[in-house]
C-alpha cells in the first residue's frame, strides 16, 4: 500500500500535467452568464446572482467616491460620512424630526463657531470657546430628547444581519450587509433612505470616535505610520498622497457642512452600483430596487479636480523614527487596471511572493535567512488612477532594511534580466487560477468583487475575464514590464527605524548587551 | 474655485434641512413594520463514515465549483505542550508542513502543491489543532495523498525546524510593536495562570526545542482516534470514502485522545499594569466564563450580547463609543468551549481617559448584574441572535465542520439544531441569576497597557495595581 502510494505521484503528475493543459475556464464562463446586470432610470447599476446554496443573501452599494475626491484641507472627509451614514435617516433614529431638526441645526451652527474660534489657535478667545463648549454640550444633551441611539444597527442587527459595515478607500466607499434572503426589502428601504435623507446626529462625539481610530490604526501601529509617510512621500501631487483617516489638522476641524456636501457628490446615481448575491429571485429583487432605488434624482456631476502626478524623476527616500522593529517599503508608480501592464503586475506579485514557493520566500527567509517576512502588493493605495506596485518587508535580527533591500533589488534585477521560466510561470498561473475559482465560494466575496469592477472600471466582467487575460501573459511581457516599471528613479523607499536600541525582547540574542535586559 | 465650494457648501446644508418630499412621505414608514415571507429551510446534514481504523469522516457534497475541501481537527493544542516545552505543539504542525513527508522533502512539497495550486495549511491553536486542503476537482486524489504523508510520514528536517524556529522568535520580538496583540497575550497569561492554557511560548522555550521533541509530540497526539476529517465540494460521497480510505484507513498507530483539566480561574480583583509609550491604552477585563455544557450557556451568550458584542446597540458600544466618542474598538467577547469558557471586555481609549473608560467598563458590568436587563433589551438580543442563526449553514465546508467539532467536542449532535430554541427560552431573571453567579469583580482579570503619565487619574484609585514586564 505504502510502495504504492509512494509510485503515485510521478504517474499523476504526468496526467495532471496533461489536464492543466485543459482550459479551467468552466467556472468563470458560467460566472459570466449567470450575473444579470441592469441601469435604473436614474444611472444606478445593478448586478444579480443568483446562488441558492443556503437562504441568506449579501448585499453590496458602493459609490465612486472616496478619500481622492476630497478638497484640500479637508482631508478625512469621505471617512467620517461613512461614520455619519450609521446616524439613521429622517425616519430612522428619531422620536420626532422636526423637533429634532432645530436641534441639530443649532448644534451645526455652534459647532461651527466652536471650531472657527479653536482655529485662530494662540488668537483664540478662551472665554469665547468655554462659552461655545457649553452650549454645545447643553445642545448635546437637548438633542438626546429626540434621539433614538444606533436605531439602524438595531433595526438590521435585530433582523438578523451578518456582516453590517462599511469601508471608506481611496476610490470608493462602500456599504455592506448579508441577511436573510427573505428580507431584502428590509435592506432597499434601509439603503435607499439613508441614499436620500442621512441624517448627522451626534455628529462632535463622531469626530472623537475618528481621533480614536487614528490613534489605533496609525499613532500606535508602526506599519500604519510607515505607510502614511511612504504614500505621501511616492505621491507629491496626486491626492493618494493623503490618508484615508485624514491629517490631524484637518480631522479635528472637519464640520458638518463638509460632511453634507461630501455626501451630495458622493450619492450621484451613475456613480452608484449595487450588487445582490445569494439565494434571489432576480426578478422579484430587481422590483424591490426599483420601487426603493429608482426614484432617487438623477444628478450630473462633472470630472473632478485630481492633480495628476508628474512622473518621478529620481528615487525618493524617507524615513520613520518609532518605537518599535525596523521594517522597509518600497513602491513603483504604474498604471491601474484594466491596463494589460496592471495584469502582469498581479503576475509579478505572485513571482515574487505568493506563497513558500515564491521568489522573495526562497531566496530571503529560507536562503540568506535576512527576512521575517516579505511581501508585495500591486494597486497600492487605490486602483482609479496610476498606482504603485509595493513591498512590504521586515528584517530578521540581527539584519538590517539596509541589507534586505539589496536582496529584493537583486531579485527585481533578475526580473528584468531574465524572462520567468516557463515552468514558474505555469505555476504562478495555475495557482492564480486556482485562487480565482476560491475566491467565488462566498455570497459576500461574489458581491464584493462584482461590485468593485463595475463601479471601478466600468463593467464587472473585467472579474469574469481575468483568468482568460492572465492566461496570455508571456515571459517576454513579465520583462518588459519589470524592465519599464522597476527602475530605480521611479521608486519611493520608506524605512522604519527604532527609536531606541531595542531592548531584549525576546531571550538573549548574543549581540545583546546584559545592561539591556529587563 | 473657493468661492464655487463655498455656495456649494451653502447649497447643500440648505438641501439637507428641506422639507421632505412627497415622494419621501410615501417611505415614511418605518422598517419595523415591514413583513416577511417566512423563510424555509432545511440545512443540509454532512454523512459520517468510519474508516477501518476508527477514524471519523464526515461527508457533504457540493457541487456548484469545481472545487474539494478537506478540513481536519486534531486533539493537539498548545495545551498540550510539556513543562518547558512551550510552543511545542505550534511547531510540531508548523513543521509537518515545511519539513517534508514520506519520500518528499519540504520544499519538494512544497513545489509539487504550488503547481497545482493546492493550498495546505497545518496549526495549532490553545485546545486543539487543525488543517485545511483545498484542491481543484481533479486534483482531490494528489492532495489527499500528500495530505495524508504530512499526518503520518512528517520528516521533521532540521533545517526547516531552525527556520521556523527562527521566526517564532523573530514573531516574539515585534510582538510589543502591536498594542492590542500585546496587552491580549499577557491577559492570557494571567487568565489562565496555573493552567497549560497560560503557558505561552518564550524565545527561551522555543529555543530548547528538539526535532525529537517533535518527533515524540507526532507520535504521541497524531494517531486516527484523535483526528477527523471533512471532505466536501465537488466529490461524490462515495468517492470521498473510498479516497480517504485509501489514503488514511490503513494508519495504524496506538494512542488515546487526551484531556487536560479546564482552567480553574482564581480570586485577582487586582489591576495589572503594563507600562508602554504610546497615545492610546489597551483596556481589558474578564474571567472565567460557562461552558457550552453548563446550564447558563444560553444566559451568558445573550448577557454578553447586551453587555458588547451585540453591534452598536449594545450597552459598552452605545456608551464607550456613541455617547462619549472615548473609543473606536470596544465591546465585549465570550468564547465558549465544551469544558470552559471565557470572557471580556475591552476598548482601546486615548491616554487621557484610560481610568474614565475603565471604572466605566465596571461600572456597566455592575449595572446589568445589580439592575438587569430591560424587556426591550432581552428581545432585541434574542431576535438578532436567533435571526442569524442561519449564517451558520452558509456553506457545506461550514457545515459539515461544525457537525464534526460537535462529536469532537463530545457535544450532542442536536446542540446545534436546539440552539435557537434554547435562546428563545432565556428569560430576564436567567439573565441576572448568570450575571450574580458569573460576573464577578473579584474574580476579574484587567489588564491596561499603556502609558501612565498621561493617564487621567492613577489607576490605584479603582483599586490595587500589579505592574507587571511583558515576559517574551
Amino acid at each position: 500500500m505504502m510502495r504504492k502510494r509512494n509510485a503515485f505521484i510521478p504517474a499523476i503528475l504526468l496526467i495532471l500535467l496533461i489536464l492543466l493543459l485543459q482550459p479551467l475556464y468552466a467556472a468563470e464562463n458560467d460566472l459570466e452568464s449567470r450575473v444579470r446586470k441592469f441601469t435604473l432610470k436614474n444611472g444606478i447599476r445593478v448586478l444579480l446572482l443568483e446562488r441558492p446554496l443556503s437562504p441568506t443573501v449579501s448585499l453590496y452599494i458602493r459609490q465612486r467616491a472616496g478619500a481622492v475626491d476630497e478638497v484640500s484641507g479637508k482631508s478625512g472627509t469621505a471617512h467620517l460620512l461613512e461614520h455619519m451614514m450609521f446616524k439613521g435617516t429622517t425616519t430612522i433614529g428619531t422620536r420626532n424630526y422636526k423637533s429634532e431638526r432645530d436641534v441639530l441645526k443649532k448644534i451645526r451652527t455652534t459647532g461651527r463657531q466652536l471650531d472657527l474660534e479653536r482655529r485662530k489657535a494662540d488668537g483664540a478667545d478662551a472665554k469665547a470657546i468655554e462659552t461655545l463648549q457649553t452650549k454645545l454640550k447643553a445642545l448635546q444633551e437637548e438633542h438626546k430628547r429626540w434621539l433614538i441611539p444606533n436605531e439602524l444597527d438595531r433595526i438590521y442587527t435585530e433582523n438578523g444581519a451578518e456582516a453590517m459595515n462599511a469601508g471608506t478607500g481611496q476610490d470608493l466607499t462602500t456599504y455592506h450587509v448579508s441577511l436573510p434572503s427573505n428580507k431584502i426589502e428590509l435592506w432597499a428601504r434601509i439603503e435607499s433612505d439613508r441614499l436620500q435623507n442621512p441624517v448627522f446626529r451626534e455628529f462632535y462625539k463622531e469626530r472623537d470616535v475618528i481621533m480614536e481610530e487614528r490613534r489605533q490604526r496609525i499613532e500606535t501601529n508602526p506599519g500604519g505610520k510607515l505607510a502614511e509617510q511612504f504614500f505621501a512621500a511616492a505621491f507629491q501631487a496626486h491626492p493618494y498622497g493623503s490618508p484615508i483617516l485624514g491629517w490631524p489638522s484637518d480631522m479635528r476641524f472637519l464640520s458638518m457642512d463638509d460632511v453634507s456636501a461630501f455626501f451630495h457628490q458622493a450619492r450621484a446615481p451613475h456613480h452608484t452600483v449595487i450588487a445582490a448575491v445569494g439565494d434571489i429571485n432576480p426578478r422579484e429583487t430587481l422590483a424591490v430596487i426599483r420601487k426603493y432605488f429608482e426614484n432617487i434624482p438623477a444628478q450630473k456631476t462633472e470630472p473632478p479636480f485630481i492633480t495628476e502626478e508628474p512622473p518621478q524623476s529620481g528615487e525618493r527616500r524617507v524615513e520613520v523614527i518609532f518605537d518599535a522593529k525596523e521594517q522597509l517599503m518600497i513602491g513603483y508608480h504604474k498604471p491601474p487596471p484594466p491596463a494589460q501592464d496592471d495584469y502582469i503586475f498581479d503576475v509579478i506579485e505572485a513571482i515574487l511572493s505568493r506563497g513558500r514557493t515564491s521568489r522573495f520566500y526562497r531566496t530571503m527567509v529560507e536562503g540568506l535567512k535576512i527576512a521575517e517576512s516579505v511581501d508585495t502588493a500591486n494597486g497600492m493605495p487605490g486602483a482609479r488612477y496610476p498606482n504603485l506596485f509595493a513591498i512590504f518587508a521586515t528584517p530578521r535580527h540581527p539584519h538590517e532594511c539596509r541589507e534586505l533591500e539589496q536582496a529584493i533589488d537583486a531579485e527585481l534585477e533578475r526580473l528584468t534580466r531574465e524572462p520567468v521560466p516557463e515552468q514558474e510561470l505555469q505555476k504562478v498561473k495555475n495557482q492564480m487560477k486556482a485562487d480565482f475559482i476560491r475566491s467565488l465560494n462566498s455570497n459576500s466575496g461574489l458581491a464584493s468583487m462584482l461590485s468593485y469592477y463595475e463601479v471601478l472600471i466600468g463593467d464587472y466582467r473585467y472579474l469574469t475575464d481575468y483568468i482568460r487575460v492572465i492566461d496570455t501573459i508571456t515571459p517576454a511581457g513579465v520583462m518588459q514590464a519589470a524592465q519599464k516599471y522597476l527602475r530605480k528613479e521611479n521608486r519611493t523607499v520608506a524605512t522604519l527605524v527604532p527609536k531606541r536600541a531595542p531592548s531584549v525582547q525576546s531571550g538573549q540574542p548574543v549581540n545583546q548587551k546584559p545592561k539591556n535586559e529587563k | 474655485m473657493k468661492n464655487k465650494i463655498r455656495i456649494l457648501l451653502c447649497l447643500c446644508s440648505l438641501l439637507l434641512v428641506a422639507p421632505v418630499t412627497a415622494a419621501e412621505q410615501r417611505r415614511t414608514f418605518h422598517p419595523d413594520r415591514l413583513t416577511y415571507k417566512p423563510l424555509r429551510f432545511t440545512p443540509p446534514q454532512a454523512q459520517r463514515h468510519t474508516l477501518n481504523n476508527g477514524m471519523i469522516v464526515y461527508v457533504l457534497e457540493d457541487h456548484e465549483l469545481p472545487l474539494v475541501n478537506v478540513s481536519a481537527i486534531f486533539g493537539t493544542g498548545s495545551v498540550h505542550d510539556p513543562a518547558g516545552k512551550a510552543g511545542l505543539s505550534e511547531l510540531t504542525h508548523r513543521v509537518m508542513r515545511t519539513g517534508g513527508a514520506g519520500s518528499l522533502s519540504g520544499d519538494a512539497l512544497d513545489d509539487l502543491l504550488a503547481f497545482h495550486g493546492i493550498s495546505c495549511s497545518f496549526s495549532a491553536e490553545m485546545d486543539m489543532g487543525s488543517a485545511h486542503l483545498s484542491v481543484l476537482k481533479q486534483d482531490f486524489e494528489l492532495g489527499l495523498d500528500i495530505f495524508s504523508r504530512i499526518l503520518r510520514q512528517p520528516r521533521f528536517a532540521e533545517d526547516k525546524l531552525q527556520i521556523a524556529k527562527d521566526l517564532s522568535i523573530e514573531g516574539l520580538r515585534s510582538i510589543r510593536d502591536n498594542p492590542p496583540g500585546y496587552a491580549f497575550r499577557e491577559f492570557r497569561k494571567l487568565l489562565y495562570r496555573d493552567n497549560p492554557r497560560g503557558n505561552l511560548y518564550t524565545a527561551l522555550s522555543v529555543k530548547g526545542l528538539q526535532r525529537s521533541d517533535l518527533i515524540d509530540f507526532h507520535q504521541r497526539f497524531f494517531h486516527p482516534q484523535a483526528v477527523m476529517l471533512a471532505i466536501t465540494g465537488d466529490v461524490t460521497t462515495t468517492e470521498a470514502i473510498r479516497l480517504a480510505g485509501r489514503y488514511l484507513g490503513d494508519w495504524q498507530a496506538p494512542g488515546r485522545p487526551e484531556t487536560t483539566p479546564p482552567p480553574a480561574g482564581r480570586k485577582n480583583g487586582a489591576i495589572h499594569y503594563l507600562h508602554k509609550e504610546i497615545p492610546q491604552s489597551v483596556i481589558v477585563s474578564g474571567h472565567l466564563a460557562p461552558s457550552k455544557r453548563d446550564q447558563d450557556f444560553y444566559a451568558f451568550t445573550v448577557l454578553d450580547f447586551i453587555l458588547g458584542s451585540g453591534g452598536f446597540r449594545s450597552r459598552i458600544f452605545q456608551e464607550v463609543r456613541s455617547e462619549r466618542g472615548l473609543a473606536y474598538s470596544t465591546g465585549s467577547f465570550y468564547k465558549a468551549r465544551h469544558d470552559y469558557g471565557a470572557f471580556g471586555a475591552y476598548a482601546m481609549t486615548r491616554s487621557s481617559a484610560t481610568t474614565a473608560v475603565l471604572a466605566l467598563l465596571r461600572d456597566l458590568i455592575k449595572d446589568v448584574k445589580t439592575k438587569g436587563v430591560t424587556k426591550e433589551e432581552l428581545s432585541w438580543a434574542k431576535k438578532s441572535i436567533n435571526n442569524s442563526f442561519i449564517f451558520s449553514f452558509q456553506a457545506a465546508d461550514q457545515i459539515a465542520s461544525q457537525q464534526m467539532m460537535l462529536e469532537f467536542d463530545s457535544l450532542p449532535q442536536d446542540f446545534l439544531m436546539k440552539y435557537p430554541e434554547r435562546i428563545d427560552r432565556v428569560t430576564a431573571e436567567d439573565l441576572q441569576r448568570t450575571a450574580g453567579r458569573c460576573l464577578n469583580r473579584e474574580k476579574a482579570v484587567t489588564l491596561v497597557l499603556g502609558d501612565e503619565k498621561a493617564f487621567d487619574a492613577p489607576l490605584s484609585t479603582l483599586g490595587e495595581v500589579i505592574r507587571i514586564e511583558g515576559d517574551l
